[in-house]
């Protein structure tokens, strides 16, 4: 029984250092910060959870679990708002950033481009 | 025998690298170093007739040698300031020679009363934790001078940088922070998601300061913090609905004097030998450890004012 | 953890691996550390510190299971709470400092 618990909880555990690993290779491979915001925002909210399941599956139930459970909750609502300032820093400070990627004005243009690619390819 | 490579290929090697960072012919900034393009600085005439009426103006004003006060001042202030350092020196070097060397066995420091504090912590002071146990009941009076620096530094900081609120209600549309965004609705929401969890996180690890390691200082400090990330969503004018000058008084100086009244009555009935009637409770509960629960709270009060009056003293001039 | 008893087979699996992964993360936060010192924009730095922050906080939560110490939990919730503060001062501040830069250029580049 605890070995199974052990096996279990360190399956996940491996799976939450696979992902810092691509993360860690996103950061240094993707050329544009706005990029590199996809790989870091993939660890804070895929990795650490993968990793507490892992330990909380290895431990049982304790007080120590019960906190663990906390930090992700807290982590998974702080995350994203983190991301969604650092972006709009990005954007509004780069002048440069129509060389690095495409920007759209409106996301109705997006949506207008997609349709007509859409109809394409079915012609 | 090998041939002689061509100078093309002799620049692809590493040898010619090498070589070339050696001698240093090749600067090292350009190609690799993002650089903005310079200008040069030009001062137009304005600006330097201006910046020279200023100039006069100050120095007439520092050497006004009208000021009878002023050059008596000038003449014995190099002398009196050079007596001072040495007399100052000379003192401190002094004292310093009466401290016994480091190590030696019959140091002040190796004592007794260490291990009494480990052994006898516990039953003496009802906290599991030592470390707060010691630091608010063997050593409250230590405790209390800090809490003291606290206070005084917000004082100074306050003498330096606050101004007054009328004068920043005018000025509140040309300061330095008008250019910064000035509402967030996804920081709105989160915050009012999140500033209740950091705060009775922060109530949390006060309570739990004779349990477990905690205590006044890290809950203040957290308390701060949480205040700080209101203040960032929500501005300065929602937060002084709740939290304004007014009240950093009140709270700030009736946690000092709560401080100083509990110590203040310790140290009669310590003096005079009478029993105070404070219990201890039993080990590893809630209210447990005597007076540690009444102290940490009122530590974490003083320290969480300091942290937000810092930032507001900094970003806006008043609080 | 520290004392010499004889452990069972859970128990020192449970050892090497936390190990393992405690010097794998460590190599991580290198590497962020690196990503910090090269990257060309303030965004780009401050990824990094915050990725930093995030690989730390899993290297408590082990140690907090590997020490049998249950309040260590305690600090890793403080790490996320300074973490999430420090990128919302730091990009409110930048913001201001640069809006007011682009418009002095703006008013010296009108001038002349």
């Amino acid at each position: 029984m605890e070995m199974f618990r052990f096996v279990l909880g360190s399956a996940f555990l491996l799976i939450g250092m696979v992902v810092f690993a691509i993360e860690v290779f996103g950061i240094f491979r993707l050329n544009c910060a706005l990029n590199r915001l996809h790989s870091a925002a993939l660890g804070d909210t895929l990795g650490i959870s993968s990793c507490m399941i892992g330990l909380m599956i290895m431990e049982g139930f304790t007080f120590t679990t019960l906190k663990m459970a906390l930090v992700i909750l807290f982590f998974w609502m702080a995350s994203p708002v983190s991301s969604h300032l650092l972006a709009n820093l990005e954007i509004t400070t780069y002048a440069d950033l129509d060389s690095k990627a495409t920007t759209y004005e409106d996301i109705s243009l997006l949506e207008d481009e997609m349709k007509q690619n859409g109809a394409k390819r079915e012609n | 025998m090998s041939r002689r490579k061509t100078d093309e290929e002799y620049r692809q090697t590493g040898a010619f690298r090498f070589f070339r960072w050696l001698s240093g012919s090749k600067d090292a900034y350009i190609d690799t170093v993002e650089m903005k393009p310079q200008t040069e600085a030009v001062e137009t005439k304005e600006e330097e007739e201006r910046r020279e009426a200023e100039h006069k103006h100050a120095v007439e004003k520092a050497y006004d040698s009208n000021n009878r006060a002023i050059i008596v001042f000038n003449k014995i202030y190099r002398l009196v300031a050079a007596i001072f350092t040495v007399f100052l020196l000379v003192s401190l070097i002094y004292a310093v020679s009466y401290l016994p060397k480091i190590g030696d066995a019959d140091n002040a420091t190796s004592n007794e009363v260490a291990r009494r504090y480990i052994e006898n912590g516990v039953q003496e002071t009802g906290a599991v934790n030592i470390v707060s146990g010691m630091i608010l009941t063997y050593r409250a009076f230590d405790t209390f001078g800090e809490t003291n620096v606290l206070f005084i530094a917000t004082c100074c900081v306050m003498l330096m940088l606050m101004l007054d609120e009328k004068i920043l209600e005018k000025m509140d549309g040309r300061d330095d922070r008008r250019f910064e965004p000035k509402s967030d609705p996804i920081l709105k929401t989160m915050a009012s998601f999140l500033c209740p969890v950091i705060f009775i996180f922060a109530i949390y690890i006060l309570f739990n300061g004779h349990l477990s390691p905690g205590g006044g200082f890290s809950g203040g400090a957290v308390l701060g913090a949480g205040m700080i990330i209101y203040v960032n969503a929500f501005g300065f004018k929602n937060t002084q609905r709740f939290f304004n000058e007014t009240i950093y008084k009140i709270a700030k100086i009736s946690a000092l004097c709560m401080y100083g009244l509990i110590g203040s009555y310790f140290y009669i009935t310590g003096a005079n030998h009478i029993a105070n009637h404070i219990p201890l409770g039993k080990v590893g509960e809630l209210i447990s450890g005597g007076i540690i629960l009444p102290i940490n709270i009122v530590v974490g009060i003083e320290v969480a004012c300091t942290m937000y009056a810092f930032y507001a003293l900094f970003r806006r001039g008043g609080l | 953890m520290l004392v010499q008893e004889s452990l069972t087979l859970v128990e020192t699996c449970k050892l090497y691996t936390f190990i393992g992964v405690l010097i794998f993360l460590a190599i991580i936060l290198f590497a962020c550390l690196i990503r910090a010192i090269m990257g060309p924009r303030v965004a780009d730095r401050v990824i990094a510190v915050n990725m930093m922050g995030t690989v730390v906080m899993v290297m408590i939560s082990i140690l907090a299971l590997l020490l049998k110490e249950g309040y260590l939990m305690d600090i890793c919730l403080i790490y996320a709470c300074i973490s999430f503060l420090a990128v919302v001062v730091i990009t409110k501040v930048y913001l201001g400092v640069f809006a007011e830069r682009m418009i002095e250029e703006e008013e010296k580049h009108g001038d002349v």
